[in-house]
């Protein structure tokens, strides 16, 4: 790399620029009249107006002088830089070089073009050459034979399938993603309680596919999951199903092309699919909460892999989930939900509400074991073809939860340890009362699917739902 | 439980042997070398005789670590 004189003008250019080869002549005249040094970015026989040209094809001078448009006329004085201008400016250009008259044929002004160096991939390899980051992970060197996807696979980063390998210019990308400090703490991961980073969450994030659009979600979702009341840890450690389950509500899913619509549940969409698994992964590699570990789950669920989607707002009577709990109509908002699976809930004959809502019922009354109540929260996902039916009706997301806790208060007759040949089930003292399958406050409800199709979802939660355990969480994104 | 005992009241973990991996997973994430009992799986499906009978039959060594 060249040094900078002491004293005298320095010019940054490219000849992929009209304003840079228009001012040519003049960096000439400034050659003659006062002496200037010319860098070039992308042709070091550019321009040849000038004798002392220097080339910087690898854009390490612009990087040190802070470049973003070319041309950028510099003058320094007792080896400072004492002013700067950028584009062609007749009277700018005189009054740094002292000089007058300079490109009398030239118009008065010109505005330049942008500088290599600042291009979207380009700046962030600058700045990883040097290290100038400011980024606080650890860098892990892999050898240049060894294969990267291996290598990750070996350090057991992974969730079973190929991870993207989080370079440090990935990583920089993802957290252009925030307004965040890198270094703001979300929150304690838990078994191991380390520190979850906005920087270490994008690394994940990275990891798991994530746009640097999307790391606001992650972020929103990896917030949620670390509230106290979520109970992160006893969800990773149970022997039960389930896993954090992210529901988006408001602009942000539009923002994000996420799928709120046809297979929404299932893959094909990289917002859906992605920030579901950053979150698994932030709990796996952060957190070291993995599988036969402090997971101690039994069968577990496909969607721990990843379980997020975006409710279907556009068209629907209901207001969102986010808005039901307390959010700002059109703020976008996770909420997250231990849960497993899908149980799906046919109905193609139902035209009222009253028989559509008994399909709903005496599938939730099945959720766990139809022997056991309160079993634990649901999350019912009502397609738009049932829930075109509770709207034709006029039955509100209100008058819709009245109606399925109305149907599904059991008599604890049926429920008892060893009725209907079962020995699961409760206390002999259950005999004679009723018992609601759900806990008040237990049931939530958002619309998603496609258009087609009278098929809904029951997402069943875990047994150990309310304050005693987990309740749903929802916080904002914040961008 | 090293919560508790940093509050100064002795503590014991009890749990069935098939949670001796977790366990151990949990003490070195945590870095805590806890103090533990561990009985036989399963427990969710016993009587409340044998529950009784399988606390009769840890006792001491659920003592012992307690006054350790």
């Amino acid at each position: 790399m060249s040094t900078l004189p002491e004293d005298g003008l320095v010019a940054v250019v490219k000849r992929d620029c009209p304003t840079c080869v228009m001012t040519a002549p003049v960096l000439g005249e400034l050659a003659r009249r006062a002496g200037i040094i010319v860098y070039s970015q992308d042709d070091p026989s550019f321009p040849d107006t000038v004798a002392l040209r220097e080339s910087d094809l690898g854009l390490d001078m612009s990087h040190r002088l802070k470049i973003e448009i070319v041309p950028t006329l510099i003058r320094l004085e007792g080896g400072r830089e004492v002013a700067r201008t950028y584009g062609w400016d007749r009277a700018e250009w005189e009054r740094l070089s002292g000089l007058s008259d300079l490109g009398r044929d030239l118009p008065a002004s010109q505005p330049g073009c942008g500088a290599r160096n600042i291009e979207p991939g380009t700046f962030e390899r600058l700045k990883v050459r040097f290290n100038e980051t400011g980024l606080k992970s650890r860098r892990i060197e892999i050898g240049g034979d060894e294969d990267e996807q291996e290598a990750m696979f070996a350090r057991g980063w992974s969730d079973g399938l190929p991870l993207v390998p989080p370079i440090e210019e990935r990583v920089l990308r993802m957290l252009d993603g925030t307004g965040r400090d890198p270094q703001e703490v979300i929150g304690l991961v838990p078994p191991a309680l380390a520190a979850a980073t906005v920087e270490k969450i994008a690394v994940n994030a990275v990891m798991a596919g994530c746009k640097p659009e999307y790391l606001p979600v992650v972020l929103a979702a990896v917030e949620a999951v670390l509230d106290e009341s979520f109970a992160m840890h006893g969800v990773l450690a149970t022997t039960m199903f389930v896993g954090p389950v992210v529901i988006v509500n408001g602009a942000v899913r539009r923002r994000i092309g996420m799928n709120a619509k046809g297979n929404a549940l299932g893959q094909g969409n990289r917002a859906n699919s992605s920030i579901g698994r950053a979150l698994q992964l932030v709990i796996r590699n952060i957190g070291e909460g993995r599988p036969q570990e402090v997971d101690r789950a039994t069968l577990g669920n496909p969607g721990k892999l990843g379980y997020c989607f975006a409710e279907d707002e556009e068209g629907s009577s209901w207001e969102p989930l986010s808005v039901e709990r307390g959010m700002k109509p059109g703020a976008s908002a996770v909420t997250v939900f231990a849960g497993f699976g899908l149980q799906g809930v046919v109905d193609q004959k139902s035209r009222d509400p009253e028989s559509l809502v008994r399909s709903f019922a005496e599938s939730l009354k099945a959720v766990h074991n139809v022997k056991i109540a309160p079993a634990c929260d649901a999350l019912i996902v009502v397609c738009p073809e049932h829930e075109r039916t509770f709207r034709d009706a006029g039955w509100s997301k209100a008058r819709l939860y009245e109606e399925l806790y109305r149907l599904c208060e059991i008599p604890g007759d049926e429920l008892v340890a060893g009725a209907r040949g079962i020995a699961e089930g409760g206390p002999a003292s259950l005999a004679g009362k009723t018992v609601n399958k759900f806990r008040p406050g237990g049931l939530l409800i958002v619309r998603a699917g496609g258009d087609a199709g009278m098929f809904s979802g029951i997402i069943g939660g875990w047994s150990a739902s309310g304050g005693h355990g987990s309740v749903p969480v929802t916080r904002e994104v914040k961008l | 439980m090293a919560e508790l005992e940093a509050r100064g009241i002795p503590t014991v973990g009890v749990a069935t042997t098939e949670f001796i991996e977790g366990a151990k997973a949990q003490a070195k994430s945590l870095g805590t070398d806890p103090a533990l009992v561990f009985i036989p799986h399963p427990v969710q499906d016993r009587t409340n005789d044998e529950l009784r009978q399988l606390a009769d039959e840890h006792f001491d060594a659920i003592v012992k670590l307690l006054v350790k």
